[in-house]
């Protein structure tokens, strides 16, 4: 127990106890849907996670700073349809620039985001439900109810989801599934060692100390708010690959799945804890709980409220987990202090 | 600044949008100043209009229900479904408020007493309750409802108003005493400015919430069955979405997401703001997309206009000092 | 001197009464006054602006000074944008509403409504389905008839040892749909279509992502289903998609409605090799025609009613077999397309 509480941080007790649960939810899957251990359910589940990690990552940012960015759908979607009406029109197109531009304008609508939340001083909930509402409505209004649809697209971006970056053997990891491990492993390492990152989280959690020693809170905000709005951006390129045919509805309730998957994934909403890993293993459980409702023999119709009562109980335990292992910490720690402790050598620091 | 100016300063500044868009409406279409078009203009979204009541308690609160729209839409489903079964209507309709109290209590069990963030909670219910609804309904419409029923939802009660609207101005009223006038209102804006301190306090914070919840669930319960009553006609999609725009409802009417701030004249001007606004748009063949950013902008402007404009003026006072 | 005014003024006054009363029985007298709306299911796809252009097109035969509204919701608020739509426009006078009913019966307080006003209500590609506060109702086919192309379509694609096929709808409430795959159970009944099992029936709610992963679902959970119907244009297109991606398209075929345009890779490439429509076109213009004449008197909504809509010929109103109650005027018949007639279709 003590090494336990000198080498890991609550936060990782936390997603500890979500992967145990995923673990557990795959062995239930498993013995009640035959085939279940296959590749194809592995790359099934890959393939819908990965946009909705690629999101997450950046909602966990905005989550940190105490924020929320509910626009991230309409971004998407945006970005897809942009996108994919770019590349239609110019087949010729380089595809890294096509990924650069997605994320550029996605950055863009981020932006708008953050200069309101940060120096207008709208609480980011108003904000982002406004720009969920203008996003989608310029979409709507400039497309002219064209779809995009994968003829048009040239064959590179329509192979794109079949790729397979990482073979091992007959395991295909798929180009969609790396750049989302991608994004997780850079924010991740960003967010845990670089300091100008770890401000997102002093920003979160107490802001009026971050204030009191001179952190630029302003700027702060506005990068998270750009970095999700950057990537909903490649998420909506993601969409275009993967979805081929976009419509104008495209990205329309992904705030909704990303929350979801940042909530489970123990990213705390009022700002200052939680990690990028969490909301990956968030989207992975609810990934699972999706794919896999549907293999087991229930209705369509029983799927949904199913799904509710198990994300509840995925939140539930986990908090519950928690809150016992604090317990736990606290009464071996109590018991540490109540037994006289060696004198201490000189020097050594206490621990 | 005191909170009481600002506030009063929101509620002005919500009034003068108001005049505003009544004149534009006025200039744009001859159809707007009649009674009919005035009953309509609430008809079409009243039982939003009661849901975001309830919902402003909540947000004061400091918490969210998000799962408010599929509560209607469950409430719904299961009057319908026990009418079709066989039982008189008005069981029916107490089993559907029963629904309604049942998920509130679940919401409030998770919330108030395992200590669940209320947007986790109430995200999980959005999802499942609306699943419960599909598991009675299926891909069926279930109507038929007997005559009174019909035409208690859809046909004029007292004078112009129907009885949906009376409930509103009822509700309204009520919410209204209970939340400036009683001691549970100041619990509430307690409970949603400081929980930390309303716990030391002695008040009892899970009793607090589990009354909110349970009053939000019920209210949406009354509002499914309204809606209900107003279509003739149930589905199992029945209020889908609608949590969005009841949400922007309320924080357009100055209240906080952060809690411990706001008041209902202020929900109830922003009410009478987006219900105009739509309306006016409707009669000038503007359709539900540009609708929607256009009160998107409205709630955006709303808070940013007056921040600028302090910001301004601070500026200016501190170059004359 | 004072006979010939008198006889002028006569003439005068006869000429100035409604021309319904000179007009040809069943035949449109262009030139009128008649303001109208079309109302699709949501606005954002292809067939309801192919809808619309028929309608533009009608609407200029009839030199109707009244500009069409096209106005349409969001898909996620359809049935409270309808039902708002329909009662805006019944504030607004307008004369007659085309709706492509998404709202199943809780449109039917507004249509009422609206009708109580003197305003036709007019269905198209999509009925109130007690038929309650409509006109009439133009059908682009017989929705029993769907169900038996659809069934035929299957079992061309199966070949005839059958198989398992499932069904990939839009939403659980479309009552269009849901008609279709009702006509569809129904046709199945014959012998003929013995050896076909249906697995499962899943719905897309015609969003591109749904549908792709609904298809992806189900050819995980029956690995031996052969064809995937697929009723809806979004959910057929994204279906062929997945099918295209799982590299599956020689054991899983998809069929179903879908826009030659937007099927012609699919078509080509061997997934989609034959799926039906008809002229959403055709279907907006012919909506048009039978509105303009209900709002001008030159037609009433009885069974037996014939009339001329322009270049589309004879129609008569009739009762519609597929539903308890209800008027219907039938369009005509569907194309069924494969790699012969796609290419030439989608242009």
């Amino acid at each position: 127990m003590n090494w336990l509480r000198r080498h890991v941080r609550p936060e990782q007790i936390r997603e500890l106890s979500l992967l145990a649960l995923i673990i557990v939810a795959i062995l239930i899957f498993g013995s009640l849907i035959e085939g279940y251990y296959s590749f194809r359910t592995f790359n099934r589940i890959a393939s819908s996670v990965a946009i909705i990690t690629v999101v997450g990552v950046g909602q966990t940012l905005v989550v940190l700073t105490r924020n929320i960015d509910l626009s991230v759908g309409s971004i998407c979607g945006f970005t897809a349809y942009f996108v994919g009406t770019l590349i239609a029109n110019h087949n010729g197109i380089n595809p890294v620039l096509a990924v650069v531009i997605s994320i550029a304008l996605g950055a863009a609508m981020g932006v708008v985001n953050g200069v309101i939340v940060a120096w207008g001083r709208v609480p980011a909930v108003v904000v982002t439900l406004g720009t969920l509402a203008i996003y989608r409505g310029v979409l709507v209004d400039l497309s002219g109810a064209k779809t995009v649809t994968t003829d048009s697209l040239p064959q590179w971006l329509v192979d794109l989801p079949r790729l397979n970056v990482v073979p091992i053997g007959d395991l295909d990891i798929r180009a969609l599934f790396v750049i989302a491990l991608v994004i997780v492993v850079i924010f991740q390492f960003g967010t845990s060692y670089l300091s100008f990152a770890r401000r997102f989280y002093a920003v979160g959690s107490n802001p009026e100390a971050a204030q009191l020693i001179g952190l630029p809170m302003k700027r702060i905000v506005f990068v998270a708010f750009v970095a999700s709005g950057a990537l909903a951006g490649l998420a909506g390129f993601m969409t275009l690959a993967r979805f081929g045919n976009i419509t104008v509805e495209a990205g329309r309730g992904l705030e909704l799945s990303v929350i979801a998957a940042v909530v489970v994934g123990g990213v705390n909403v009022f700002g200052g804890s939680g990690r990028v890993t969490g909301a990956m293993l968030g989207a992975i459980m609810i990934g699972i709980l999706e794919q896999s409702l549907f293999r087991v023999g229930i209705s369509e119709f029983w799927r949904d409220a199913l799904l509710g009562l198990l994300i509840l109980l995925a939140v539930a335990s986990d908090a519950v987990i928690l809150q016992r292992l604090n317990q736990l910490w606290a009464r071996t720690e109590l018991k540490r202090l109540e037994t006289p402790a060696p004198a201490p050598a000189p020097g050594t620091p206490q621990s | 600044m005191s909170a009481l100016a600002g506030l009063k300063r929101w509620e002005t500044l919500l009034f003068a949008v108001l005049l505003v868009v009544m004149t534009l409406n006025g200039i744009e279409s001859k159809y707007y100043w009649g009674v009919g078009n005035f009953v309509n203009l609430f008809q079409l979204s009243i039982e939003k209009s009661i849901v975001a009541l309830m919902m402003a308690f909540i947000i004061i609160g400091a918490d969210i229900d998000l799962s408010v729209a599929s509560v209607m839409g469950l409430a719904a489903c299961v009057m319908a479904w026990t009418f079709q079964q066989g039982a008189p209507l008005p069981l029916a309709i107490v089993m559907a408020l029963g629904a309604g109290v049942l998920a509130g209590l679940n919401n409030a069990f998770w919330i108030a007493y395992v200590g669940l963030p209320s947007l986790a909670v109430t995200l999980a219910g959005l999802i499942g309750y609306r699943g419960v609804a599909r598991i009675l309904v299926e891909d069926r419409a279930i109507g038929g409802f007997p005559l009174w029923f019909n035409t208690l939802g859809q046909q004029a009660l007292i004078g112009p108003l129907t009885l949906s609207i009376v409930i509103f101005f009822v509700l309204f009223g009520f919410f209204a005493l209970l939340l400036h006038a009683s001691a549970f209102g100041r619990l509430v804006y307690v409970v949603g400015s400081n929980i930390q301190a309303a716990r030391y306090s002695g008040v009892r914070v899970g009793l607090v919430k589990t009354t909110m919840f349970v009053g939000s669930a019920l209210v949406a319960a009354l509002a499914g069955i309204l809606y209900a009553a107003r279509l003739g006609s149930v589905r199992g999609d029945t209020a889908d979405g609608f949590e969005l725009d009841i949400i922007t409802t309320v924080l357009l009417g100055g209240v906080s997401i952060f809690g411990g701030k706001g008041n209902l004249i202020g929900v109830g001007l922003s009410l009478l703001v987006i219900l105009n606004l739509r309306n006016g748009m409707g009669l000038a063949d503007i359709t539900g997309n540009t609708q929607n950013y256009v009160v998107g902008g409205l709630l955006i402007l709303s808070v940013l206009i007056p921040n600028v404009y302090q910001d301004i003026q601070n500026k200016w006072k501190g170059r004359k000092r | 001197m004072t006979k010939y005014l008198m006889g002028v003024a006569a003439a005068a006054l006869i000429s100035l009464l409604p021309q319904v009363a000179t007009a040809e029985e069943g035949m449109a007298a262009p030139g009128k006054d008649v303001s109208m709306v079309l109302l699709p299911k949501f606005l954002g796809i292809l067939p309801f602006d192919q809808a619309h252009k028929g309608a533009e097109e009608a609407a200029k035969e009839l030199k109707n000074p009244a500009a069409l509204q096209f106005l349409g919701p969001t898909p996620q608020n359809s049935v409270a944008g309808q039902i708002e739509i329909v009662t805006n426009a019944t504030t607004q006078g307008t004369k007659a509403i085309m709706i492509s009913n998404n709202s199943g019966d809780q449109i039917v307080p507004a249509a009422k409504a609206a009708q109580a006003k003197g305003i036709k209500v007019v269905t198209w590609d999509s009925p109130i389905p007690s038929s309650e506060g409509e006109d009439v109702f133009v059908a682009q086919v017989d929705f029993n008839d769907i169900g038996k192309v659809m069934a035929d379509m299957t079992l061309n694609l199966t070949g005839p040892e059958g198989g398992e096929f499932a069904i990939l709808s839009a939403s659980p409430d479309a009552a269009n749909q849901n008609a279709w795959i009702a006509g569809m159970k129904i046709a199945l009944k014959d012998p003929k279509y013995a050896k076909l099992k249906l697995d499962d029936i899943v719905y897309g709610n015609d969003e591109s992502e749904k549908s792709y992963t609904q298809a992806q679902a189900l050819i995980d959970k029956y690995p031996h289903v052969k064809v995937i119907m697929a009723p809806t244009s979004v959910g057929i297109v994204a279906a062929a998609k997945a099918l295209q991606d799982e590299k599956l398209c020689d054991k899983v075929k998809i069929s179903g409605l879908g826009l030659p345009s937007e099927m012609l890779a699919y078509t080509k490439n061997g997934c989609a090799p034959q799926f039906a429509l008809w002229s959403f076109v055709d279907l907006g213009y012919l909506t048009y025609y039978t509105s303009y004449m209900l709002a001008t008197g030159a037609l009433e909504a009885k069974e037996g009613a014939k009339f001329k809509a322009g270049r589309m010929g004879e129609f008569t109103i009739t009762k519609d077999p597929t539903r308890a109650k209800g008027l219907r005027i039938l369009m005509g018949p569907f194309t069924i397309y494969d790699k012969d007639n796609v290419e030439a279709a989608a242009k």
